[in-house]
C-alpha cells in the first residue's frame, strides 16, 4: 500500500500559478473555479518591517477526511493510497462535502452539477506520469510521492526535514499536503488561511442530530407495536375469520 | 368495458416504462471528457517552441484529430527541461479564442471606426503590394516604416530590407532592455542578449536592482531562482514595492525611485573603500580602476543615504556582503529597464560593480555565450536607403542598436515629418498603442498615415486605425524561424512547427512573406520554398538531423560559459576596442557623456500625485493575455497600489474604485484600489496591460487600467533613445461613476 | 338477509347467514388499483432494498455496514446501484403520472376523498378502541368502518402525502437541481418521507400479511373481491350502501320485465368506475 502526499517548498514556490493553470487545463475546470489555488497572505508588519508567504491550497486526501464522513451516496471514498477520490457517477451535487472540508478544497461544477476536486491526478498516476501541477511548475517546489517510501523526496522532507501540515489545536484532519520552509513562513499561511471547522449544511445536521434518531424511533416503535400485537395475537388466540 | 379500461390502463404503464428507462439511460451517459477528445482517440506529442511571451520555452502540444488538447512543457529542452508557466499551459486558449482574427479585412469608415469589410488574401496581398510600390516610386522606400515583435515576423523583415527601407524597430530596444544591452556592451564589449545569461542557480548572493522576478516569470530564471534560494542564496532586492521577490531577500531595500544610482556608487564606494573587490580580476581583466577610485571617493553611504531614504547602515551591511559573497554575486542585470531617461549610465553602473566582484564571465554571476554556426541564404545585399535611417538609430542616438532600432523615433519623425515624411507603418506583431509611452503622440503619427497595416492574431486595439488587417497564424499553427540561443550554458536550437492546421483564414508569417516577395519581384531574397527547406538550411552546419530535431523539439551543443573554459589561443572574451572591461568608458567620454556613472536627481511628484511605477503578472504577458480565458479568470483586471498611509490620508478603502489622474490631466478608466503595507508613500503601482480599448477583445474590454494610457510624457535617453517610463505622476480620484 | 330493510348497527347473525355471506364475492378492487399496488410494493421492495444500501456515510447510514456490503456485491459498482434506483425510481413516477393523468377524477374525486380517506367520527373512535385491543387492554368491539378502516385511511393520507414528497425530492437529487442548499435538504426530506412511509408498511404489510383477520384483504388485493361476511364484519357501512345498490338495481330489474335498457351496475365503490362515467 502507499500514502501519496505532496510537499510545496515555500522558499521556491514564487506563486507563478503555473500549476493551477495547467491543473485547469488538465482537467477542464470552468473559468472561475478551481481545483487548486494559489493565494499569497496579506502583507504583514509595518512598513519596512514586512513579510508575506503563499499558499498552495488543493484537497488534502486527509488521513481522517470529514468529506467521506458526510456524503449520503458514498460517491466521495477514500482508495488504499489515501487519496480521497470522487465518483463522479455517484455524485448528487447536494454539497454536503463541500461543507464537511475544512480546507474548502471542493466546488460545484456548475455544468455538471457535480463535485470536483484535486485527486492528485490519479489517472496520471496509472499511466506513471506525476501530478500535472508537480511537473509543470517552474520553481521545483512541488514534490509528489509516497510517504511510506523512505527514499522518496516527501518521506525525507516530511520526516527528516520537518514540512508542516495545515493544521490547528482544534483541526486536525491529518492533511496531505505539507509544507517546508521556515516557520515563519507557514505560520503565515495557516494565520491568513486557517482550516474552518467542517460545517454540514442545516439540512445534513437536521438528518443527523434529530431526525434519523427521529425516523430509526418510530421506526422501532412501529416494529416493536407490531410485535407486541403478534405476540398478544398469538398469546390470546384472535379469532381467525372464519369464526 | 372493464377489459377496456384495464387494458388501457396497461398501455399507459408500459409506456410509461419505456419512457422511464429512457431517462434511466440519459441519467447514466452524463459523463464530461475534454472537449474535442473522446478519450479514445489517439494522441499525437508535437515538439514545438511556445511565444506567449518572449522566453521561448520547449512545449509538448498534445494533439487529437487535428484539435490540441493539452500544452506541457518538453522535458528534452536544454534550458526549461519541461517546466512551463501559466502562459504557456494557457496556450490553447489562445488557439481557440473566439475574439481571434480571421480573415484579411479592408478598411470601409473612418480610420479610428474599426469598420472592416472581408476580402480575400490574393486581393489583399494584391492591395499592399501595390501600394509599396508606389509608396516606394513616390516617397522612396524609406517612407515606410516596419515595426516587428517576434520570430515569425523574420521573414516580413527581410521582404521589408529587400524592399529597401532602413527604418525597423521593435519595443524590446527603446521600451525594454536597451540601455542594458548598451551598458554592458560599452563595459564588456558584448551585450547580454535574451534570454540573459545569469547563473542564478551558482549564486550565493542575488541582487536584484527593480527585477521583480517572481512575478516576472521566465520560466528557467524561475527554477534557477528557486534552485539558488534552496542552496542558501542571500537576495537583496531593491525595490519600492514589497515585491514576491522582496518578501523572499535577506535584505529589502525600499529605495526612493529614480535614486538608484546612487545606492550603486555608494556600494562601489564601500567594496573599494574596505579593499573587497575582486583585485585579481580586475588586475587581469580591466581597465580604468583609478578613475574609478577616484569617482566614488565621496560617493559615501551617507551620501547615498540621504538621497535613496536607505540607512547608511544597510548600504554598508550589504555591500560587505557582496564583498564576502564574490565572485559568485549576481548582479541582475534587470530586462525591462526604461525607467527614468539616464538608464544606459545605471546599466554601466550595474556592470562596473559586476565587474568589481569579479563576477562577469564567472559560476554565480554573468556566464558567457557560446556560438552556434548558423546556416544562411545566398541573399543579394540589401539595397542601401541614401536618406538612412530616420529613427535616429547611429545618429541622434548615437549608441541605439541599428538592428532592433528606436520606435519612439520612428513616431517622432512620423509626427515632424523629419528628417523626411514617414508615409506608411506596418505593424507586425507589435501593439504600438501599448508598448510605446506617449500613446497620443503616436496616435497623431498614425493619423498623418497615407497606409496603416496590421499583422496580428488578436483584434487589439490599433487595428482600429489600419487600413488593412491581416490575420496571422499564431505559434501552434506555424512555422517560424528556429529559436538559435547562445546565452545558454548549454547552447542550444530549438524548432517551432505547428501542432495543427491554421484555424479560420490564418496563416504564417513564412507564407505571408513570400507572397508578397513574389508580388513585388523581391523572390530572389525567397530562394526556399518550404519552411522546412529553410529549416534545413539554418541548421545545416550545425550537424544535427532535422528529423531529430523535430521529434526532441530541441538539440543542445556543449557550453564554454565561464571564463576559464574559454581557450586560451581565443580571441579575449572581452571584446571591448581595448580588450579589457572598461570601468572608464572613454567611448562615452568621447560622445560628451559621463564616462563614469554619475547621479542625477529625477524629477519629484508635485503634491497630491503619486509616482506611477508598474510591473508585470506571472499569468499575463504584457498586454497580450488579458482576453485569454485561462489567464482572464485568474486575473480579469489589475488593482492600484497604495500605501495605507496615503489611503487613510486620502480617505480610500481598500477595493474602493478610482481613477488615476495624470499631470496632464489624462484619465485612467476605474480601477480598484489596493491598500497596503507594501509599498512607499510616494508611488503606486499597476500591473502593466489593461485597459484595453478594444471591443473586439470581449474578456479584455476595458477591464482595469492602463499605465501606458497615462505616460503621456517620457523622458527619452540621449544616448540610445530609451524612454524612461517611470516620470509619470498621477493621483487617485474616487470613481464617481462607482456604487 | 330477506328483509328489505338494511340494518343501521351490524347485527350478529344466524349460521346460515354468515354461511350464505361467506360464499358470496363482493367486488372491492379495480384492476387498474390491483396493478399499481402490485407495481408499487415491487418497486418499493427494490427502491428500499437499492436505497438502503445507497446512504452508506456514517453520517447518513440507516442501514448496517454488512447490509450495504451486501447489495455492493449484487450491484458490482455503487454507479449500477444508483442508476438502478434512479431508473427505477423514474419508471414509478411515469406510472403514477399515467394515472393522474388518466385517472385524478376517478381517483380523487370528492366522493372518493370523503368515503376512502377522510376520517369520520367511527373512524376516531374505531382508532381509540383498535389500539387497546391490540395491547390487550380491551375487548370492546370496534365501531362500524367504511370500504377502509381509520387505519387503513390513515395510512393511505400519510402515504398521499408522503409519495409526491419522495417523486420530488428524487428527481431533485437525481437531477441536482436548484442548486446545493435546495440538493441537501431534498436528500434529508427524502429520507424522511420513505422514513414514515416505512414506518406504515410495517403496519401495513403486518395487516395484510401476519394478521390471519385481515387475510381476506390480502386476497382482496389479488382477486379484487372479498366475501360478503368479511365486508359485513369489518365494513359494515361499506356493505350497508352495496346491500342498497343491490337492491335497488333489483328492484330496476323487476319492474323492468322486458326493456333492457343501460342501467347503473351494482357496486359503488369507485374501483368499479369508469373514468367519466357519471353516477
Amino acid at each position: 500500500m502507499a500514502r501519496y502526499a505532496m510537499v510545496t517548498d515555500l522558499r521556491k514556490c514564487v506563486a507563478c500559478q503555473a500549476c493551477t493553470v495547467a491543473c485547469n487545463a488538465e482537467w477542464d475546470v470552468p473559468a472561475g473555479y478551481a481545483r487548486t489555488r494559489v493565494r499569497t497572505t496579506p502583507i504583514t508588519g509595518t512598513f519596512p518591517h514586512l513579510a508575506s508567504s503563499i499558499y498552495v491550497a488543493q484537497c488534502n486526501q486527509c488521513d481522517r477526511p470529514p468529506c467521506v464522513e458526510a456524503c449520503p451516496s458514498g460517491a466521495t471514498s477514500q482508495h488504499d493510497n489515501g487519496i480521497v477520490g470522487v465518483d463522479k457517477s455517484l455524485c448528487i451535487g447536494c454539497g454536503f462535502c463541500l461543507e464537511a472540508c475544512p480546507y474548502d478544497a471542493r466546488y460545484i461544477n456548475p455544468a455538471t452539477k457535480k463535485v470536483d476536486k484535486c485527486d492528485f491526478c490519479v489517472s496520471r498516476l496509472e499511466r506513471g506520469a506525476e501530478p500535472a501541477c508537480v511537473i509543470t511548475c517552474t520553481a521545483h517546489a512541488k514534490y509528489f510521492g509516497d510517504l511510506e517510501d523512505r527514499q522518496s523526496d516527501v518521506f525525507k522532507m516530511v520526516y527528516a526535514h520537518g514540512a508542516r501540515r495545515l493544521e490547528t489545536s482544534t483541526i486536525r484532519v491529518g492533511p496531505n499536503v505539507y509544507y517546508a520552509g521556515e516557520h515563519a513562513s507557514t505560520d503565515l499561511v495557516l494565520a491568513a488561511f486557517p482550516p474552518r471547522p467542517p460545517r454540514l449544511l442545516a439540512a445534513g445536521q437536521a438528518w443527523s442530530r434529530v431526525l434519523r434518531p427521529l425516523v430509526l424511533a418510530a421506526a422501532g416503535a412501529t416494529f416493536l407495536g407490531q410485535a407486541v400485537a403478534f405476540f398478544n395475537q398469538l398469546r390470546n388466540g384472535e379469532k381467525d375469520f372464519e369464526d | 368495458m372493464d377489459n377496456n379500461v384495464s387494458r388501457r390502463q396497461f398501455l399507459g404503464t408500459i409506456a410509461a416504462a419505456g419512457a422511464g428507462t429512457a431517462a434511466a439511460a440519459t441519467v447514466a451517459s452524463a459523463q464530461s471528457h475534454p472537449p474535442g477528445w473522446s478519450g479514445t482517440q489517439r494522441v499525437e506529442k508535437i515538439a514545438t517552441t511556445c511565444e506567449m511571451c518572449f522566453w521561448r520555452c520547449g512545449v509538448l502540444a498534445s494533439v487529437a484529430d487535428g484539435k490540441v488538447i493539452r500544452l506541457e512543457g518538453n522535458p528534452d529542452h536544454p534550458l526549461t527541461k519541461g517546466r512551463l508557466c501559466a502562459r504557456g499551459n494557457a496556450g490553447t486558449r489562445l488557439l481557440y479564442d473566439p475574439d481571434r482574427l480571421k480573415y484579411p479585412l479592408l478598411r470601409t469608415g473612418k480610420r479610428g471606426d474599426g469598420q472592416f469589410k472581408r476580402i480575400s488574401w490574393n486581393e489583399a496581398l494584391d492591395f499592399l503590394a501595390s501600394k509599396l510600390k508606389a509608396l516606394a516610386a513616390e516617397h522612396g522606400p524609406e517612407s515606410v516604416a516596419f515595426f516587428p515583435h517576434g520570430l515569425s515576423a523574420r521573414f516580413f523583415s527581410t521582404l521589408m530590407k529587400a524592399y529597401g527601407t532602413p527604418n525597423s524597430a521593435e519595443p524590446s530596444f527603446a521600451q525594454c532592455r536597451g540601455p542594458r544591452e548598451v551598458g554592458y556592451t560599452l563595459t564588456f564589449g558584448r551585450e547580454l542578449g535574451s534570454p540573459e545569461p545569469l547563473d542564478l542557480e551558482e549564486s550565493k548572493l542575488i541582487v536584484l536592482i527593480g527585477s521583480h522576478l517572481g512575478e516576472n516569470v521566465f520560466t528557467s530564471q524561475i527554477t534557477a531562482f528557486a534552485t539558488a534560494l534552496s542552496r542558501g542564496a542571500k537576495v537583496i532586492a531593491v525595490d519600492p514595492r514589497f515585491s514576491i521577490a522582496a518578501s523572499k531577500a535577506d535584505w529589502w531595500l525600499p529605495i526612493r525611485p529614480g535614486t538608484d544610482i546612487a545606492l550603486l556608487l555608494a556600494w562601489m564606494h564601500v567594496l573599494i573603500g574596505e579593499d573587497l573587490c575582486d583585485k585579481e580580476y580586475i588586475a587581469r581583466y580591466a581597465q580604468g580602476f583609478k578613475e574609478l577610485e577616484a569617482h566614488v571617493r565621496e560617493f559615501t553611504p551617507e551620501w547615498a543615504a540621504a538621497i535613496t531614504e536607505l540607512p547608511a547602515a544597510q548600504i554598508r551591511e550589504t555591500a560587505r556582503a557582496m564583498g564576502t559573497a564574490k565572485p559568485a554575486v549576481l548582479v541582475h542585470p534587470g530586462r525591462h529597464v526604461t525607467w527614468y531617461g539616464d538608464d544606459t549610465q545605471r546599466a554601466r553602473a550595474m556592470a562596473i560593480l559586476t565587474a568589481l566582484l569579479g563576477s562577469w564571465g564567472r559560476k554565480g554571476g554573468i556566464f558567457l555565450p557560446t556560438p552556434i554556426p548558423r546556416g544562411a541564404f545566398e541573399l543579394p545585399d540589401f539595397p542601401e536607403s541614401p536618406r538612412g535611417r530616420a529613427d535616429g538609430a547611429g545618429t541622434r542616438f548615437p549608441l541605439a542598436s541599428e538592428e532592433l532600432g528606436v520606435t519612439n523615433g520612428l513616431v517622432d519623425a512620423t509626427v515632424t515629418a523629419q528628417p523626411y515624411p514617414i508615409k506608411a507603418w506596418i505593424v507586425y506583431g507589435q501593439n504600438v498603442l501599448e508598448s510605446i509611452p506617449e500613446p497620443q503622440k503616436t496616435r497623431k503619427a498614425i493619423e498623418a498615415l497615407d497606409l496603416m497595416v496590421v499583422v496580428d492574431v488578436l483584434p487589439v486595439e490599433q487595428i482600429n486605425y489600419a487600413d488593412l488587417v491581416l490575420p496571422e497564424a499564431t505559434y501552434l499553427e506555424r512555422y517560424d524561424s528556429p529559436s538559435i540561443v547562445t546565452t545558454a550554458k548549454q547552447p542550444f536550437v530549438s524548432v517551432r512547427q505547428p501542432a495543427c492546421e491554421p484555424l479560420y483564414e490564418s496563416k504564417p508569417g513564412w507564407w505571408i512573406a513570400r507572397e508578397m516577395a513574389r508580388r513585388m519581384g523581391l523572390e530572389a531574397w525567397f530562394p526556399w520554398h518550404t519552411p522546412e527547406e529553410h529549416l534545413a538550411q539554418i541548421i545545416a552546419p550545425m550537424e544535427i538531423s532535422a528529423e531529430e530535431l523535430r521529434n526532441r523539439g530541441a538539440l543542445a551543443f556543449p557550453g564554454r560559459p565561464y571564463l576559464d573554459d574559454q581557450a586560451s589561443d581565443a580571441e579575449s572574451p572581452v571584446r571591448t576596442g581595448s580588450g579589457k572591461i572598461e570601468l572608464y568608458s572613454q567611448e562615452l567620454k568621447d560622445l560628451g557623456a559621463d564616462p563614469l556613472p554619475r547621479y542625477t536627481p529625477v524629477e519629484d511628484p508635485p503634491a497630491g500625485y503619486f509616482r506611477l511605477i508598474y510591473g508585470r503578472s506571472p499569468v499575463h504577458s504584457f498586454a497580450r493575455t488579458q482576453n485569454n480565458e485561462a489567464l482572464n479568470a485568474l486575473m480579469p483586471d489589475n488593482e492600484v497600489w497604495l500605501s495605507t498611509r496615503s489611503a487613510k490620508d486620502l480617505g480610500l478603502r481598500d477595493g474602493e474604485r478610482v481613477t488615476l489622474e495624470n499631470t496632464d490631466g489624462v484619465k485612467s478608466l476605474p480601477v480598484r484600489v489596493k491598500v497596503t503595507e507594501g509599498i512607499r508613500r510616494d508611488c503606486v503601482y499597476l500591473v502593466h496591460g489593461f485597459g484595453q480599448g478594444s471591443k473586439g477583445l470581449h474578456l479584455a474590454f476595458r477591464r482595469g487600467a492602463s499605465d501606458n494610457a497615462l505616460m503621456t510624457h517620457v523622458k527619452v535617453d540621449p544616448l540610445m533613445g530609451g524612454t524612461g517610463m517611470r516620470g509619470t505622476f498621477v493621483r487617485p480620484v474616487k470613481d464617481p461613476t462607482a456604487h | 338477509m330477506r328483509t328489505d330493510a338494511i340494518p343501521v348497527d351490524p347485527l350478529p347473525l344466524t349460521a346460515e347467514q354468515a354461511e350464505s355471506m361467506l360464499q358470496r364475492q363482493v367486488k372491492k378492487h379495480h384492476i387498474a388499483i390491483i396493478l399499481l399496488h402490485w407495481f408499487n410494493a415491487i418497486v418499493w421492495f427494490f427502491e428500499l432494498l437499492t436505497g438502503l444500501a445507497l446512504i452508506s456515510s456514517p453520517l447518513f447510514r440507516v442501514a448496517p455496514r454488512w447490509y450495504i456490503s451486501i447489495v455492493d456485491g449484487v450491484f458490482g459498482t455503487r454507479a449500477n446501484m444508483l442508476q438502478f434506483h434512479v431508473a427505477l425510481g423514474l419508471l414509478w413516477i411515469g406510472v403514477y403520472l399515467v394515472y393522474a393523468i388518466f385517472g385524478f377524477r376517478t381517483y380523487l374525486s370528492k366522493e372518493v376523498i370523503r368515503n376512502e380517506i377522510a376520517l369520520d367520527l367511527d373512524d376516531y373512535r374505531w382508532l381509540v378502541v383498535r389500539t387497546r385491543r391490540i395491547l390487550g387492554l380491551t375487548r370492546e368491539a370496534l365501531p362500524p368502518q367504511g370500504i377502509y378502516n381509520a387505519g387503513q385511511k390513515l395510512f393511505a393520507f400519510m402515504v398521499y402525502a408522503m409519495i409526491p414528497l419522495v417523486m420530488v425530492t428524487g428527481v431533485v437529487m437525481a437531477f441536482r437541481l436548484f442548486g446545493t442548499q435546495v440538493v441537501g435538504w431534498a436528500v434529508v426530506l427524502h429520507f424522511c418521507a420513505v422514513g414514515a412511509v416505512v414506518c406504515g408498511l410495517l403496519v401495513h404489510v403486518y395487516m395484510g400479511a401476519v394478521f390471519p383477520e385481515e387475510k381476506p384483504a390480502f386476497f382482496s388485493m389479488i382477486t379484487g373481491t372479498v366475501n360478503e361476511l368479511y365486508a359485513y364484519r369489518h365494513h359494515f357501512k361499506w356493505w350497508t350502501v352495496i346491500k342498497a345498490e343491490e337492491q335497488a338495481w333489483n328492484q330496476q330489474h323487476a319492474n323492468e320485465a322486458v326493456a333492457p335498457a343501460e342501467t347503473a351496475r351494482p357496486g359503488s365503490s369507485s374501483a368499479d368506475r369508469e373514468p367519466g362515467c357519471p353516477g
